[in-house]
């Protein structure tokens, strides 16, 4: 044996606990195996290239990953209490090691998250990947949307400075415009009428555990659903263009819970409609994918957290409002329009606070939701990027997604003190200072 | 390191071209995709780790080691060891990380006391006793973010930092010398003392606030009048909430003030209060004592001892209660609602102002009418008149702006004391 022999055996005892010995058994390891059997064994190539999907589900997850390891970092250094929590953001920025790499991650990649996540829903309506048996991974989809939102929200405020409290304070008041629930859900929310300790516990549990475990349980279901309808709609048109074969059924046991029925299985549709040459090994082709999205994001989140600080202004104070009051900014398209709709006359001003904050998204939400069962168009629309057929639809999803995007650049760049306009170089009025 | 990077380069491109085959089947970009992403994470990581290992104190730590030595403390130099240092004061819930860099704090008479700024002893100020640097820590008294560590943060002369060093440069743009501007910090504990050592021109301000009657219509600490706005906390007002639509100069809270106190109804149109006209540095001083008065919540170890607080400022006051006259009960009304009664009592002698007692027969109604309208017109036009203020501590009465309907409700209700 030579030495080269010999240290790969070796080297082979120290990090495998055991090796196949059949093509059969090393199939069925990777069956076994967890990480391994989250893809499938072959994946189309279509599926795993980069222009289908544009791997914005992967750079979502990649992003919760790391929001899941910062946060449970940033857990042992900051404490829920509002007389010290602004105290210990202040530590973890200045005196704890890496901390401001921590901090700054964590709170880039959040923002990140949220905005992929919506582009990842874009690319699924504009796929038609909603379509049959998807309509549910959809709903899951739009769950998980929301889930989304409410992690970044909940998380906003547990800096407790002036941005977080005063953010959630406009946040939580258009939450307050829901017809008869909407008084109920906000002192639920915050524990009281206004926000103090009791809503910073909860947004702190809600955050670290509750909303984190609904978004985990999801995104399993999310992603055992991708696989049980039959991977991504990418692969229906290669399955709409190969015909069928039926098959003889194959004699081959079938189990029932009396026992073994002899005959055929139910299978009597060939499976493999997809040919060698369109699909590749899920190991290392989109193993290999998954690595270089994730490394893409790392980077991402990695350069952004080096470059510029996290936000922190100065230790909430409830008795001084900061002009203007600016929700986080996946909110702010709903704080436009609530200050687009309210409407002055005279000395009396009719609320936009319903329009703005609970009709308007609440009819966007239903949409998406609904969307699905509305959609007509033919299943020859599925898996293909912008279909003339789905011109019409996917045109009025665009022009909802630029109008939001619109107003969330207008009220984060052009909204002044007291909500006036004012051109991103245009100087606010001066505020004044104590010396 | 770049070479290892070389190596790893040349590995993985042989490697790259023998498993060439199974690659191309997808788009062969992730190779060089992945060589970019993962040099860039190294670079990266890298960038993180540097920034994290140059903080703004490492040189300034490794030059007082330099200074220690110089000054034969040998064995202090050798036991230094770089990192954080900060003064933990749990009962003021604060943390005084300024030591990090102002490394000579407590070695004076020790360290030369001419050596550069970061470096250099405190001053041994004869109430440095008193107050124990491991006690008091620094930013009680010097302001700043003590839990910063990085030079700008520290000095808080940043956004979202409202407690700013007070040092010579805050100080000059505001007309005030660093040890003035300081004396702004002592006055929060020692705010209920008449006089302390090194707080000269907080003294000469509470002392113009006693000679010029403020209480009369202002309150601190629930001493005094009902008429203007409480000044027990003024220092806490935010600088938002005032009004400089007729204030000159920078909008300050502290500019604010001196031009208040100084031209109150320039600034203040239609304001009650007095034009007092103080030349600009008693204003200064006045400004700087209403800046210090804010909410201090140390514990009372930590407040002067009550041996030094001086007793009341000026006699608890009630304004006098006017005697009801039936058929001017309106009147009385505006006497009452326009604060007359802070300053004017009616047969209990002098207050602030002359006794009204009987004033319908001393002055007649055209009289009465022209003084309530604009009382300072009427000293300009009456010469007898320009002294006559002098009787009554230098207070002219304030044009209260009285409307024709009230002007003739207190008339008739003065003809009848």
């Amino acid at each position: 044996m030579s030495l080269r022999e010999y240290l790969r055996q070796r080297w082979r005892a120290m990090t495998w606990s055991w090796a196949p010995e059949t093509e059969l058994e090393a199939s069925d390891a990777i069956v076994r195996n967890l990480w391994l059997h989250w893809f499938p064994n072959k994946v189309t190539l279509r599926s795993a290239s980069w222009s289908y999907s544009l791997w914005l589900g992967t750079a979502a997850a990649s992003l919760f990953v790391i929001l899941l390891v910062t946060g449970m970092l940033l857990m042992f250094f900051y404490v829920p209490s509002v007389q010290t929590a602004y105290w210990s953001m202040k530590d973890i920025r200045f005196a704890v090691h890496f901390g401001f790499l921590l901090r700054n991650q964590h709170r880039w990649a959040a923002h990140l998250m949220v905005g992929v996540t919506f582009v990842h829903m874009a690319r699924v309506f504009y796929t038609g990947a909603y379509r049959g048996a998807r309509a549910l991974n959809w709903l899951v989809g739009i769950v998980l949307l929301l889930t989304t939102l409410l992690l970044s929200f909940t998380g906003y405020l547990l800096p407790w400075d002036q941005l977080a409290y005063w953010a959630v304070t406009v946040g939580t008041n258009i939450a307050r415009e829901a017809p008869l629930v909407g008084t109920t859900l906000r002192f639920l929310l915050l524990g009281g009428n206004e926000i103090g300790q009791a809503t910073l516990l909860r947004f702190y549990v809600l955050h670290v555990f509750v909303l984190p475990a609904i978004l985990l349980i999801l995104f399993a279901y999310h992603m055992w659903r991708v696989r049980k309808d039959g991977g991504l709609a990418a692969a229906e048109p290669l399955r709409r263009s190969r015909r069928l074969t039926p098959t003889a059924p194959s004699p081959s046991k079938t189990y029932s819970i009396f026992g073994v029925r002899p005959g055929a299985t139910l299978q009597t549709l060939a499976t493999t409609h997809v040919e060698e040459t369109d699909v590749a090994f899920s190991s290392p082709e989109l193993t290999r994918r998954l690595t270089l999205v994730f490394l893409l994001v790392f980077n991402v989140t990695l350069l952004l957290s080096i470059m510029f600080d996290a936000p922190l202004e100065e230790a909430a104070n409830p008795n001084l409002t900061p002009n203007p009051a600016k929700a986080p900014w996946y909110f702010l398209w709903l704080q436009e329009l609530v200050a687009s709709t309210t409407i002055r006359l005279g000395h009396v001003t009719i609320s936009g606070g319903f329009i703005g904050g609970i009709l308007i998204p609440g009819i966007l939400l239903l949409l998406a939701a609904a969307w699905p069962f509305l959609d007509r168009s033919a299943n020859s629309t599925e898996g293909v990027w912008w279909p003339r057929e789905r011109l019409l639809q996917n045109l009025v999803f665009t022009a909802v997604a630029v109008a939001i995007v619109a107003l969330i650049i207008v009220s984060l760049y052009f909204r002044g003190p007291s909500w006036g306009f004012y051109w991103p170089w245009q100087a606010w009025p001066p505020s004044p200072a104590t010396l | 390191m770049g070479l290892l990077l070389a190596v790893a380069g040349v590995a993985a491109v042989s490697r790259h071209s023998l498993t060439m085959r199974r690659f191309s089947r997808l788009e062969s970009l992730d190779f060089p995709l992945l060589v970019v992403l993962s040099v860039a994470f190294f670079a990266l990581v890298i960038a993180g780790v540097v920034r994290q290992a140059s903080p703004d104190w490492g040189p300034i730590q490794e030059r007082f080691r330099g200074v220690l030595e110089e000054n034969g403390q040998l064995r202090a130099a050798r036991a230094f060891t770089p990192g954080i240092r900060q003064l933990w004061l749990p009962e003021l819930g604060r943390v005084d990380r300024c030591i990090t860099c102002h490394l000579g704090y407590e070695w004076a008479g020790t360290l030369p006391a001419t050596l550069p700024a970061p470096l250099a002893p405190h001053p041994p100020l004869p109430y440095l006793d008193a107050h124990p640097f491991t006690r008091f820590g620094c930013t009680v008294c010097h302001g700043g973010q003590g839990f910063a560590v990085t030079i700008r943060d520290a000095h808080g002369d940043v956004e979202h930092w409202d407690d700013p060093l007070l040092d010579r440069r805050i100080a000059a743009r505001n007309g005030l010398t660093q040890s003035e501007l300081m004396q702004l910090r002592c006055n929060g504990c020692h705010r209920r003392e008449e006089t302390t050592p090194g707080m000269e021109t907080i003294a000469q301000a509470k002392e113009l606030f006693r000679k010029n009657k403020c209480l009369v219509c202002h309150v601190v600490d629930g001493r005094g009048g009902v008429k203007a706005p409480e000044l027990t906390f003024i220092g806490d007002q935010d600088p938002e909430l005032f009004d400089f639509t007729h204030v000159t100069g920078p909008h300050t809270a502290f500019n604010w003030h001196v031009q208040h106190v100084t031209h109150a109804d320039v600034v203040s149109p239609g304001t009650a209060m007095p034009d007092f006209d103080f030349p600009a540095e008693e204003g200064r001083a006045l400004a700087l004592l209403l800046l210090s008065w804010r909410r201090v919540d140390f514990p009372p170890s930590y407040l002067p001892g009550p041996s030094a607080v001086t007793a009341g400022e000026a006699p608890a006051r009630q304004p006098v209660s006017p005697p009801v006259i039936a058929g001017a009960e309106a009147g009385r009304e505006v006497f009452v609602t326009r604060g007359c009664n802070s300053c004017h009592g009616v047969g209990s002698g002098t207050v602030i102002g002359p006794d009204l007692k009987g004033v319908g027969g001393r002055r007649d109604e055209r009289w009465l009418r022209s003084w309530l309208a604009d009382p300072a017109a009427v000293i300009r036009a009456t010469p007898d008149f320009q002294k006559w203020p002098a009787e009554y501590g230098n207070i002219v009465m304030p044009n209260q702006n009285l409307s024709t309907a009230e002007i003739d409700e207190l008339i008739s209700y003065l003809a009848k004391l």
